[in-house]
């Protein structure tokens, strides 16, 4: 096996080599960690390299190897967080010069649930300045760089997450996913995201951009590692309010099923307007893969769904609620775009943020309606490729329309799945999104996908 | 940039920010009035009075309206 090989290797594949005693935790923490101090330095992709942590994580589940306890999938894993999940001892930036030297006294439910399951924490990684804002040149924390292409943008706000994937730098990765941050990120590297159900993964422990549109989950290179993850992390937590109750499914057994007479539904109104052909034909491509996989694929519409826009208007008002206090008091320790971006949302009359809620109602009933008739959801994750950081840095780029904050609207799953490369070499991505609490069918189909293509195979150049 | 007539205008940003006691740099209001405009279209779009029963969505639910907190969430 070759280092790149080692590197890229998927969870299943490190567990596997794990009970055949063909490697150690401690031999591939140590492996990664001298990937990460060559090529960190050019991606930006960590904020914070807990070595001596991941050390002792890996010498603790080498011993839990040794004594046959490898009943957890992710028991020796090496994995880093977004810097907004709160880590015991361990300090939690959120990308933002407010918080540069905070250090939480507890960990979030999720860092628990992960560790708990024997995973190696490699540390944390870098995120847009609470989850919201753009670094810019001149920021406290400097942006990951694309792996595909170092002048373009890697997809935020989990960007950390996603390059470490890309580049093999990690096992797997948390983000989360306020208006597609988890699959815009995933989308634009080429790497596996997908944003739970709301309520399904905890948010406890987590900062918050906004309450009601918040999901955390998980980020891998493939369907399968993240269903494992989800597998951890999945769980009512009494530390969240909107946490469910829901039992939890099994999510990696139905992966082999198939899709064969499963019902695909496309609305094309909204999700493909404006998008770029070559968007377009790996997109069309996609379709006719799942249909030679047996699915059944039909158009549908969904009514309102030009109204999903509104989430930027219960976005920018909840973030302001959160930010008050801190953004009146300390403007200057916001950076340039987040600052008016959070203080624009107090500009926001309480009755438009009612009638935001209102059609948000709508929509949700019309996507249930909609999921009641087809099993899934198909679109573009993303409109376009990646952008340059030139092109996002100009102030005229704005806030611009994207396909992912309707199933945050919603709070339905939805995964990005790699299915394609533009003529400049940029990653184009698949989302699937489901019923609500149904990640095993979102997961199945993109796992049916995935194995039928060869996109999520692709290593960028570094 | 020319202004679509449902646009929020500039003068309409200044008139909110002194409601709000908020204050943004002259040389961002744009950038904000832009980011208003986008978030507010598909509000103002809508005729609310065509959908008097809609409730807002304020206690979201994936499935359906918040399950009470139960007493032993606290322990």
């Amino acid at each position: 096996m070759t280092s790149d090989d080692l590197a890229y290797a998927t969870i299943a594949d490190i567990t596997n080599h794990y009970r055949r005693r063909a490697l150690s935790p401690v031999e591939l923490t140590r492996a990664l960690l001298d990937r990460i101090e060559r090529l960190d330095p050019t991606l930006h992709a960590f904020v914070t390299v807990t070595a001596e942590r991941a050390l002792a994580d890996a010498k603790r589940a080498e011993a839990a190897l040794g004594h046959g306890q490898d009943a957890s999938p992710l028991l020796g894993i090496p994995v880093a967080y977004k810097d907004i999940y709160a880590t015991r001892g361990i300090r939690t930036t959120a990308g933002s010069a407010l918080l540069a030297d905070w250090v939480p006294e507890d960990d979030a439910t999720c860092v628990t649930r992960l560790r708990e399951a024997g995973s190696v924490m490699l540390g944390k990684l870098i995120t847009h300045e609470f989850a919201f804002g753009i670094q810019f040149p001149g920021h406290r924390f400097q942006p990951a760089k694309n792996p595909w292409n170092l002048d373009h943008m890697p997809g935020g706000s989990s960007s950390g997450s996603a390059v470490a994937l890309a580049t093999g730098l990690v096992g797997g990765a948390l983000g989360s996913d306020t208006g597609g941050s988890i699959r815009g990120p995933a989308a634009f590297c080429n790497i596996v995201g997908l944003k739970p159900t709301y309520g399904r993964v905890s948010r406890a422990g987590v900062i918050t951009l906004s309450w009601t549109l918040d999901h955390t989950g998980p980020m891998a290179r493939t369907v399968e590692d993240c269903a494992l993850l989800l597998q951890a992390l999945a769980g009512h937590d009494p530390a969240d309010p909107v946490s469910s109750r829901e039992p939890v499914a099994d999510y990696a057994a139905p992966l082999r099923q198939g899709i064969r007479g499963l019902r695909v539904g496309v609305p094309r109104a909204y999700f493909l307007e404006g998008v770029d052909a070559e968007v377009e034909k790996a997109f069309e491509q996609a379709l006719a893969t799942l249909r030679e996989l047996g699915a059944a694929v039909t158009d549908v519409e969904i009514p309102s769904i030009q109204t999903s826009w509104a989430f930027l208007a219960i976005l920018m008002a909840e973030a302001f609620a959160y930010h008050e206090h801190d953004v009146r008091v300390h403007p200057e320790l916001y950076g340039d775009v987040l600052r008016e971006r959070v203080l624009a949302g107090g500009l926001i009359l309480g009755s438009e943020y009612v009638q935001a809620q209102r059609l948000r109602s709508r929509l949700h009933a019309e996507m249930l309606e909609v999921l009641g008739r087809v099993d899934v959801l198909a679109t573009p994750t993303t409109p376009k490729p990646a952008p340059t950081f030139a092109a996002v840095w100009d102030p005229s780029f704005g806030f611009p329309k994207s396909n992912m904050p309707p199933f945050n609207m919603t709070g339905v799953p939805a995964l990005a799945v790699p299915c394609g490369v533009s003529s400049e070499g940029l990653p184009l991505s698949l989302q699937i999104a489901g019923r609500p609490f149904d990640e095993a069918t979102v997961l199945r189909v993109g796992h049916a996908y995935e194995r039928a293509t060869e996109w999520h195979r692709r290593r960028p150049r570094i | 940039m020319i202004e679509k007539e449902d646009d929020v205008t500039l003068d309409e940003v200044r008139a909110r920010m002194k409601a709000a006691g908020i204050e943004i740099a002259e040389n961002r209001l744009e950038m904000v009035r832009r980011l208003l405009s986008d978030a507010l279209a598909p509000i103002h779009a809508v005729d609310s009075r065509a959908a008097r029963t809609l409730e807002p969505a304020v206690m979201f639910d994936a499935i359906r309206s918040a399950e009470p907190r139960r007493d032993d969430d606290d322990e």
